[in-house]
């Protein structure tokens, strides 16, 4: 009984405690004996201790471009452009021993106000601070409270709307505004011999102010204009075009100034091609529809060359930069650049060095440190730096033509907008 | 007369043409089978788009041949929303909103396929596909009567919509068949019960709606000078308005409807712009005002009856009640 009270009374584990220690010295002797082998043969393999590689800093970059809607033609090159530009500039800051990797996070806007705010908000949601893109600047009217709210730096390669010229706020433009391209623009149809014009434009953002600014240019010019606008986002245009044509034939309109995107650009030429009132006055265009390839079928570029048509595009024209660029699209996605293509390249690598130069991803440090970098980054779209609003400072204009080639139709830069005259450096028409 | 009324005169005629081609088999397809169908947007844009691959993959020039392939394709493409989508949802009981938000889905899933594919073609073809600038076809002429030209796309869509509406004509009024659909159309569960194959003639009329909207498409890549995945889109609320004055029931007041709003948009437009000096950009605007206009002064028999229509029923019947 003694004997008994005495074993139930010793604790049950301690006689397997020694057990225990044993199976545990079993497995960790050999473990250790194991690593201390591995790790020995490693390091002469290796020929000495080597340090763990430090991971690559990674930022993104958001992007809000217009891959499908009115804008889709030129937003489909725009995104072959954007793949080489972070390519570069993921050369470019390794070739200067930056460990740092950017990534773009790309976003259909489907050219609609609604879905730009959309995607900036949601791009912002996912800590993004610089976000390239929209690209009209009905969207970027849109996105620009949130942005500024939420200090959120936004470069548009394209909106180019005079009244989005802001001093102070979170929205750049690597484009200049359209009271410099009005002003090249009023000037080609002056020195064309057009005298009495209507500006058959779209009723948006960019229509309203760019007809704003041609009526005010025309009017110094002593040319009697008058302003008709369309609604956007229509299937067809065909109905506008018969009213045009009405009205260039009661007021006696010896020429017309299309403002237009690519896709309702291209509607309303086609339809004016097959009218003859229309087809018998002059046409001069702005820098919208420019690259989209709907414009270059037979019956457009035969009533280009009829009417001598001449449009108006921001461009530093002969420039080294982008003719290189223009090979490169060319050679990688068989594609030709088209309007604002360098502008967005420009974009692209002035939010990628204003991050490094910002030295930490905040909006304002990068907002201060993108002004800084583009006084000093010249690029495709020439000398990128900022005017007190923020917009391109010193922006140059081209004149576009459609030309007939042995290849079909093209579009081709043929003169300058210099020191307040338009200059012809080849001829477009026969 | 407003200076170059001819042109306004020839575009009203030609919006005619597309309205009845896109809205009737709307009306039809609907009276059938009881659902409204968004997918209808993507029938217009496939059609054209089927145009378009074969032109600028293949060079065809062809419209009848284009047309022949869409309607096959796109009238296929319909069937099978039917089988899989539309019919299995009816089957388990579900509402006609559900079928319609179904219709929705597709409809945006039809449209990013779409884009898919022309991001695909790009790729091996080099060509912009994703905007397409007019096609001109070689086997449909273009007329000239006196100083009026009239285009290609004007003969196509004339001579579609007469071969369309004899057609639509002959097989629901001249055959078992037509009259086997309007039984459908009229009582689907009466029509069962007396022996008509309804689960076919359903998939037979999805099968012809679809492909006719798809000609319709066709015929527009010959119009508009520039053709995005989108077309449909842009143009599926006007359609719906056309329908929607028929009532989604009279083929006859779907065609009336068709003239209504293409009359609007051209004559209507053109007259007040000239004469009011009121902004071409209102032409959207001015369809809307006309299909509530509409709706007001003459409420549809069908889906569309709302408020004034009840308030004329009950007067009827309070009338009635009197005498």
């Amino acid at each position: 009984m003694t004997l008994m009270a005495a074993s139930l009374e010793k604790p049950a584990s301690s006689k397997k405690i020694p057990l225990n220690i044993k199976l545990i010295a079993l497995i960790l002797i050999p473990l250790v004996v194991g690593l201390a082998i591995g790790y020995g043969v490693a390091v002469v393999m290796m020929g000495g201790a080597a340090p763990a590689p430090k991971e690559k800093t990674v930022y993104n970059i958001g992007l809000t471009i217009p891959l499908s809607g009115e804008l889709s033609s030129i937003g489909k090159i725009w995104e072959k452009v954007v793949s080489l530009a972070i390519e570069d500039l993921n050369n470019e800051v390794a070739a200067c021993g930056l460990n740092v990797e950017f990534r773009l996070v790309i976003l259909d806007d489907a050219t609609s106000d609604e879905t730009a705010l959309q995607n900036v908000q949601s791009l912002h949601q996912q800590g993004i601070k610089v976000i390239v893109g929209p690209a009209a600047s009905s969207q970027v009217k849109v996105v620009k409270t949130y942005a500024d709210d939420n200090k959120i730096v936004i470069i548009s390669p394209s909106s180019t709307a005079p009244t989005l010229a802001i001093p102070g706020d979170f929205i750049f433009r690597t484009v200049g505004s359209d009271a410099g391209q009005a002003k090249a623009l009023s000037t080609l149809a002056y020195q064309e011999g057009a005298r009495k014009l209507v500006i058959f434009f779209r009723n948006d953002e960019y229509g309203n102010a760019f007809a704003d600014f041609l009526k005010q240019y025309f009017e110094e010019k002593g040319v009697s204009v008058s302003k008709l606008s369309y609604q956007t986002g229509l299937a067809d245009y065909a109905s506008e075009v018969a009213t045009l044509a009405s009205r260039v034939q009661s007021e006696g309109a010896d020429g017309v100034i299309l403002i237009a995107f690519d896709k309702d650009g291209a509607n309303i030429l086609s339809h004016a091609a097959e009218s003859d009132i229309l087809s018998n006055i002059r046409w001069f265009i702005s820098e919208g529809p420019h690259g989209a390839g709907e414009l270059l079928i037979a019956a457009v570029g035969r009533f280009a060359s009829k009417v001598r048509l001449y449009g108006t595009r921001p461009l530093y024209i002969a420039n080294p930069l982008y003719e290189d660029l223009a090979k490169r699209v060319r050679e990688k996605f068989g594609i030709e650049l088209g309007v604002f293509c360098e502008h967005l390249y420009d974009a692209i690598k002035l939010a990628g060095w204003a991050i490094i130069r910002a030295g930490k991803y905040d909006g304002e440090a990068i907002r201060n440190a993108l002004v800084e970098v583009a006084k000093t980054y010249y690029g495709p779209s020439g000398w990128t730096m900022f005017d007190s609003a923020g917009d391109k400072a010193q922006q140059d204009y081209g004149v576009w033509a459609i030309v007939s080639t042995a290849e079909g139709y093209k579009f081709k830069d043929v003169g300058l907008f210099e020191r307040g005259s338009i200059v012809f450096t080849e001829q477009a028409y026969p | 007369m407003i200076p170059g009324f001819v042109q306004t005169l020839i575009n009203f005629v030609q919006y005619a043409f597309f309205y009845m081609i896109f809205s009737l088999p709307l009306t039809l397809s609907y009276r059938t089978t009881k659902v409204i169908n968004f997918v209808h947007a993507n029938f217009i844009t496939y059609g054209a788009y089927i145009a378009i691959f074969l032109n600028g993959i293949v060079g065809n020039t062809s419209m009848v041949f284009a047309s022949l392939s869409a309607f096959l394709i796109v009238g296929s493409i319909a069937v099978l929303n039917n089988l899989l989508v539309f019919a299995p949802l009816q089957k388990r009981g579900s509402s006609p909103a559900m079928v319609m938000i179904s219709s929705m889905g597709l409809w945006i899933a039809y449209k990013y396929i779409l884009y898919m594919l022309t991001d695909i073609v790009h790729f091996y073809t080099y060509k912009n596909f994703v905007s397409y600038g007019r096609i001109t076809y070689s086997d449909i002429p273009s007329l000239s009567i006196g100083e009026v030209n009239l285009s290609q796309a004007f003969v196509a869509g004339m001579f579609t919509v007469v071969v369309i509406v004899l057609i639509l004509y002959l097989i629901l009024e001249k055959t078992r068949m037509g009259r086997a659909i309007r039984a459908i159309a009229d009582n689907a569960m009466l029509a069962e019960v007396s022996g008509i194959p309804r689960s076919l003639l359903i998939n037979l009329t999805w099968f012809i709606c679809g492909g006719i909207v798809a000609i319709g498409g066709v015929v527009w890549t010959s119009f508009s000078g520039a053709v995005t995945p989108e077309v449909g889109d842009s143009m599926i609320l006007q359609v719906f308005t056309t329908g929607f004055i028929g009532g989604l029931v009279s083929l006859l007041r779907t065609g009336a409807g068709a003239l209504l709003i293409a009359f609007m948009e051209n004559i209507g437009i053109a007259l007040l712009n000239a004469y009011l000096g009121i902004p071409v950009s209102f032409r959207p605007f001015l369809t809307f005002v006309t299909l509530i206009t509409t709706l007001i002064l003459f409420p549809p028999l069908g889906a569309g009856g709302g408020l004034p229509y009840r308030f004329l029923k009950r007067r009827s019947e309070k009338c009635s009640d009197s005498t």
